[in-house]
């Protein structure tokens, strides 16, 4: 093997280099990991907003009558409705969780307050976000979903 | 790069020409490619031995299991 | 294999001389694993507690050991760097695999050489020292390792050609510094970006030609 032997070239490089993060492979392996992490919370969090939504149309109630029902904030409830990057409080998720009457773990999962490493409870939490919507009418289908994943949620 | 050794290789008129394709194809000389085609088959054979099994994926993502003897 | 490579001592901007190798063993790896990982965890730690997540080393619990088994595989080649007895950066190269084949049009099928590891030794990446107060030691490590690659891929009778998925914080050093071709984004790899280099480019990069 024969190397650049040129000083210039060296430098050059080196200035090229500097500041520069090179390592692959062992990031790429890690990367894989976050990434699943990440698109695991962004579903999550979509299925959470997607269930709070399909609840409240169930029971007929406009966002402000939902929030006096659960006792929560109503800025509370409209942030985590419209905002991806809303934490909800624990209290919020628990007083949902009563509500339904599913326990409070699962929902913490589900709005991003908890990982799950549990294959089943994303397939599941995937299954209710791809047969639902959260703006039309509730359907007889999205009914049979959401009674489906509150099932699910409390059989577990 | 370590010491090489030289061998003289017999192969048939087919063998050949598939050896004449394929370097073209990779760009690479016969002798490059037989030497990557041994390293291949150790890659394999040691996956092997380690419990791994071999498989081919079509575009369905249907897979089937190649055996090695 | 040993070579007589130089890098540059940031004290002094001036060239050093280190050695390249290719007989890395298990050692080594542990050698990452006490020297490197410790300085990699607490300069990530160090960041996230500034909150600049997006400079903290995705690479911090990578570890080395865990390739031991393919030392041994004629389809993989490892490079390391030392000087002043210490590894300074790491390198795992692949002839033969899935990735071993060319994306550019121009040479699409055509046999390279895969970058499938790189790391340099923590101590020399600037924006990993700046977070813990300190200066990054050596420089151009990076560069001696792709440079060590493409010989390897003319070895290999290659050509020069290289190839590697890179991530989004290390595609300046590939596409800039090592002017690299980005092809395209990999869907089979997490849609890391893939470059590769052709006959042409990867003598140009090793002659400093422009």
């Amino acid at each position: 093997m024969k190397f650049n032997s040129d000083p210039e070239w060296l430098k050059r490089q080196a200035a090229l280099e500097d500041n520069c993060f090179v390592s692959v492979g062992g990031l790429v392996s890690a990367v894989e990991d976050l990434e699943q992490q990440s698109q695991q919370a962004i579903t999550s969090r979509a299925v959470f907003v997607n269930l709070l939504n399909l609840t409240r149309r169930e029971h007929e109630l406009s966002w402000e009558q939902f929030s006096q029902k659960l006792d929560v904030d109503l800025t509370e409830l409209i942030g985590i409705a419209n905002d991806e990057s809303y934490k909800p409080t624990p209290r919020t998720v628990t007083k949902i969780a009563h509500f339904l009457h599913v326990p409070a773990e699962k929902l913490f999962i589900l709005s991003g307050l908890a990982r799950a490493h549990d294959r089943q409870f994303q397939e599941a939490a995937l299954r209710f976000a791809a047969r639902s919507q959260p703006v039309k009418a509730l359907s007889s289908e999205e009914h049979e979903a959401l009674k489906e994943f509150v099932k699910f949620l409390c059989e577990r | 790069m370590a010491d090489k050794r030289t061998m003289t290789l017999n192969l048939t008129d087919q063998e050949m020409s598939l050896l004449e394709e394929l370097s073209a194809r990779r760009d690479v000389s016969k002798t490059a490619l037989l030497r990557q085609a041994l390293r291949l088959y150790q890659m394999v054979e040691v996956r092997l031995s380690r419990g791994e099994k071999l498989f081919f994926e079509d575009e369905q993502k249907k897979k089937a299991e190649l055996v090695v003897v | 294999m040993k070579n007589r490579i130089r890098i540059i001592d940031n004290a002094t901007g001036q060239p050093v001389e280190a050695e390249l190798f290719d007989e890395v063993t298990v050692e080594h790896f542990i050698e990452t694993q006490q020297e490197w990982r410790p300085i990699v965890l607490k300069a990530a730690r160090q960041l996230a507690a500034r909150g600049s997540h997006q400079l903290i080393p995705q690479h911090f619990h990578w570890d080395w050991t865990t390739k031991a088994p393919e030392l041994n595989v004629l389809a993989n080649t490892f490079y390391g760097i030392r000087y002043e007895n210490k590894l300074q950066g790491l390198m795992k190269l692949e002839t033969v695999g899935q990735f071993c084949s060319c994306r550019l049009p121009e040479q699409a099928g055509n046999a390279l050489v895969y970058v499938d590891y790189v790391e340099v030794a923590p101590w020399n990446l600037k924006p990993l020292m700046s977070s813990l107060g300190e200066k990054a030691r050596y420089n151009a490590i990076g560069s001696r390792l792709i440079e060590a690659a493409v010989l390897k891929s003319k070895e290999e009778d290659c050509k020069g050609r290289i190839g590697l998925h890179s991530l989004p914080i290390t595609e300046s050093f590939y596409a800039k510094a090592c002017r690299m071709t980005p092809v395209g984004r990999d869907p089979a790899k997490q849609n890391l970006l893939w470059l590769e280099y052709t006959p042409e480019q990867a003598e140009n990069f090793l002659t400093g030609a422009r």
